[in-house]
Formats: C-alpha cells, sequence, structure tokens
C-alpha cells in the first residue's frame, strides 16, 4: 500500500488543483481576517466557508481524481498487487494531499490570528470532513463507471449534507417541538458529518445560545470533552462505513 | 502442463455474455494471435486471465496457479494494454521504480528490455503528462517485458508506435517467445498475426470459433493469406469444417 500511497502523492504534490487549493485556502483564510476587526468574527466567517467547500472539494477532487486514474489503476491491478492495497494507497494519499493543503491554507493562518481551542477545532474538522468526504467520494467513484454521473451524484450529496438535511432537521424540530424529541436530535446531527463538524465549532466559540433549542440540546450533550471525543467517533465512523463500502466494491468490480 | 487453461470461461455483464465456455490451452513458447470483430470477446477474455474482470462462470490457470482474488500469479504475466494513461505528473524513471518496488525487482531504470531500443532510457525525467501516445505506448511496452513474465498479454501492440518501435517490440515479442515465454496477441493487423502467431484463436459473439495453426487455416480455406483465409472460415460450409476438426 505504502508503494502506491508514496508515488500517488508524489503525483497530487504537483497536481496544479491541489495546489490552487491549498492557495485559495490560504488567500480567503488571510483576506478574512484582515478585513474583519475582530479575529473571533473572521474565524466564524471562515468556518462558514470551510464547512462548505472543503466537503465539496474534497468529494469532486476524489471523483474525478479516480475516475482520471483509472487506467492507471488498471495497470496496478494486473501486478502482482492486491486491490485492497491499491485503493487503500491512492485514499490515503488523496487524503493526506488534502489534509495538508487545508493545513496550509487554513491551519497557518488560524494559528497566527487566533490561536487557541476554537481555531484548533475548526482545523480538526476541516481535517475530519476532508476525511470523510475522500472515503464517500471514493465509494462514489467505484461504484459508478461514468464520470459525469460520479461527478453529479457527489454534488448531490454534498447539497444534501450542507444543505437539504439541515433544513430537514429545522422542520423536525420546529413541527415536533411540542413532543419530547431532544434525546433524538444528536443522534438525528451525527447523520450529517457536516452538521457535527458545525456543532463542534459552534460550541468552542460559545455560539450555542445563538442556536435557540438545538444549540441547548447540543451544549448539554457536545459541550464537554466527551461529547467532543463522541462527535470525533461519529466522524470517524464517517470515514470508516463509506471506505469499508468501498474497499468491498473495489475488490468485486470489474475494471 | 500447459502454461494457460481456461476452462469453460464465460463472463456475463448484465443479461449479456460476453464470453461463454470458453475452453483453450494456450502451451509455453508459443504465441497466440486473439482476433475478432470488435464485441467478440477478445477484451473480456484477456481481462479474465489478467484478473480485471471476475469470470462468471468456468476456472482459469497460469502456471498452474489459480487465477482468483490471490495475485501472486501476476508475477509472471506482464501485460501491455491497448491504451496506456499513467500519472499526469509522474515522471517516466519515477513510474519505472514503482513498478520495480512491487515487482520487488533491483533493475536499475536504464536495464532491462526495451528500454534503450525504444528510447525510454533518454527521457526518464520528463513527466508522463507531457508523453505522445505513441511515446506512451514504448513505456508500457517496457513494463511488460521488463520482469521476463512467462506470460505476455500484448493488446494492439504496435497501436500509435512508429514502424521502427513496431519492428523492435515485435523482434522482442520473438526473443521472449524463444525463452519459452507465451504470448498473447490481439491484433487487427494480419501482416502481425501471419508474422508472429503459431495458433489464431477466432472469437465472434463471446464464443471461440476456431483455434488453429495458420498453415491449417490456409490449408482448409485453400487461401494464400490469412487476410482472405479467415473471412473463408467464417463460411457455412468451413465453418462446419472447422468445427470437425
Amino acid at each position: 500500500m505504502w508503494k502506491v500511497y508514496k508515488y500517488t502523492l508524489i503525483d497530487l504534490a504537483r497536481n496544479k488543483f491541489v495546489l490552487g487549493w491549498t492557495l485559495l485556502l490560504l488567500a480567503i483564510s488571510l483576506g478574512l481576517f484582515q478585513l474583519e476587526d475582530q479575529p473571533v468574527k473572521a474565524m466564524l466567517s471562515l468556518s462558514q466557508v470551510l464547512l462548505a467547500l472543503v466537503p465539496l472539494v474534497a468529494s469532486v477532487f476524489t471523483i474525478v481524481y479516480l475516475y482520471d486514474a483509472m487506467e492507471f489503476t488498471e495497470l496496478l491491478a494486473v501486478q502482482p498487487l492486491r486491490r485492497s492495497k491499491i485503493l487503500g494507497g491512492q485514499m490515503a494519499a488523496l487524503g493526506t494531499a488534502l489534509v495538508l493543503g487545508a493545513l496550509v491554507g487554513t491551519g497557518i493562518p488560524l494559528m497566527l490570528f487566533l490561536p487557541g481551542g476554537a481555531s484548533l477545532t475548526l482545523i480538526l474538522a476541516c481535517v475530519m470532513l476532508t476525511l470523510v468526504f475522500v472515503a464517500i467520494g471514493s465509494l462514489i467513484a467505484i461504484k459508478n463507471r461514468e464520470k459525469a454521473r460520479g461527478v453529479g451524484l457527489g454534488l448531490v450529496v454534498w447539497f444534501l449534507f450542507v444543505l437539504v438535511y439541515d433544513a430537514v432537521l429545522l422542520w423536525v424540530m420546529f413541527a415536533f417541538s411540542d413532543y419530547p424529541i431532544e434525546p433524538w436530535i444528536v443522534p438525528l446531527a451525527a447523520l450529517d458529518p457536516i452538521d457535527l463538524g458545525r456543532i463542534m465549532v459552534l460550541l468552542k466559540v460559545d455560539l450555542a445560545a445563538m442556536m435557540g433549542y438545538s444549540g441547548a440540546v447540543y451544549e448539554k450533550f457536545f459541550g464537554n470533552v466527551r461529547g467532543i471525543l463522541v462527535a470525533l467517533l461519529a466522524l470517524g465512523a464517517w470515514v470508516a462505513l463509506p471506505s469499508a463500502f468501498a474497499f468491498r466494491a473495489f475488490r468485486r468490480k470489474d475494471l | 502442463m500447459s502454461r494457460v487453461t481456461f476452462e469453460n470461461v464465460g463472463k456475463k455483464y448484465g443479461k449479456l455474455w460476453a464470453l461463454r465456455e470458453f475452453s483453450a490451452r494456450f502451451e509455453p513458447g508459443e504465441t497466440v494471435s486473439v482476433i475478432g470483430p470488435n464485441g467478440s470477446g477478445k477484451t473480456t477474455m484477456i481481462k479474465c486471465l489478467l484478473g480485471l474482470v471476475r469470470s462468471s462462470t468456468g476456472t482459469i490457470t497460469v502456471n498452474g496457479e489459480h487465477v482468483g482474488p490471490d495475485p501472486e500469479y501476476r508475477h509472471h504475466v506482464g501485460h501491455m494494454p491497448q491504451i496506456s494513461r499513467f500519472p499526469n505528473e509522474l515522471k517516466i524513471g519515477q513510474l519505472i521504480d514503482l513498478m520495480d518496488d512491487i515487482r520487488g525487482s533491483n533493475k536499475g531504470r536504464s536495464e532491462g528490455a526495451l528500454v534503450k531500443e525504444l528510447g525510454v532510457v533518454d527521457m526518464m525525467d520528463k513527466r508522463l503528462g507531457t508523453l505522445s501516445g505513441g511515446q506512451r505506448q514504448k513505456v508500457s511496452a517496457v513494463h511488460a517485458f521488463r520482469y521476463s513474465p512467462s506470460v505476455l498479454v500484448l493488446d494492439e501492440p504496435t497501436a500509435g508506435l512508429d514502424p521502427l518501435s513496431s519492428q523492435i517490440v515485435l523482434q522482442a515479442v520473438r526473443n521472449i517467445k524463444r525463452e519459452g515465454c507465451t504470448v498473447l496477441i490481439t491484433s487487427h493487423l494480419m501482416e502481425e498475426v501471419e508474422a508472429l502467431a503459431d495458433r489464431v484463436a477466432y472469437l465472434q459473439d463471446g464464443t471461440l470459433r476456431f483455434l488453429l495453426p495458420p498453415e491449417d487455416l490456409l490449408a482448409v480455406t485453400g487461401e494464400k493469406r490469412l487476410s482472405k483465409a479467415i473471412p473463408a472460415m467464417l463460411t457455412t460450409k468451413t465453418a462446419a469444417h472447422v468445427e470437425s476438426l
């Protein structure tokens, strides 16, 4: 696996899109910190941008890269190499490249302008969301033969997580506010990795109060170390499950 | 023991059988040209052998090892695809290093068959994304021959190559065959088939119509060239004759 990882990473290190993505993140981060008077406000604006953009770029780039590498994947698949090692190497390299891009593009400005727990949480959320959407993107690329269909599906999944699911969850909370739905809110939030990232960040900047009823529920559950660990575990499951399905599909796939 | 065996191999995509009840044995030191119209099952048959697709029925062996999830048998297999695409940003030398790592080879980059003959030795620092189609084919040929395979699968090996490079690759096929390698070639060029093949396998609609030496094909049809003998084999009268062979 490490052989494939190493050379895929060399390829990705010179990839113009990855470099462009890193520079774009750097420009957005530095721009927001320059424009806002208070670093906390800049960080909140940045979190809104990152929590939407990071999943989008991670999933679409993964899908496009894996489709474009299909002939090379075939070349690897006719070598004495298990398929799990091929996919593992490619996914690990994609994750590493995009995580490094996020760390350089946002981690450095955040640590420079607002060092502390909130920035670290945002960086951690970005890292986890990158890995989650690399896993989801890989699964989509493996399960669909056509590139256009794969990219379209990636966009749909992103849209569902970034907007639709949130809207549905809000509607459910509003519609059933007279009922004791509190125990259901946290598990329902955990079904959306972007929501999990958002909750982790907002709780760290003490903005749960602005989230109303749901904020109070999240504060109660996630507002301590145990809650953060549970959120990280849930995000870990969001990496592990699509990855496991992707490996299973790739082992059986006709190339 | 035969080098490669296919026993009732079939492959179904959805409701379509791309290959059905394909049985054949390929011996050490022989070159077999696999021909047939588009969609006849050639690529499916080759992909089954390479483990790129899983056959729906039957078994395949290479050197007595079953073709399945265990990739070890591929240590003995070389493959040159018709279309080669590599990671754009890697250099040729790095790709050779990767393949050497996977194969556990200690060869230097400039060592091995065809590296010098095809001029790949002078392109080691070139990015793969900047190569022309012909240059990519040369890199692909280098990989196919590099690890002294006992089974070599070539898919349209001279497509996109200049005449001189084509001759070098064809000569390399003759050389490796002399060393006992079993070579399977798909080609639409009858000159290549005539020049290299010890036997010709003709597939149509996923079925093996015949697997015969070129001399037999010429004798059965009374033709002097394979390009005429093969269509003649497919006429009703001769087809019945062939099935009786």
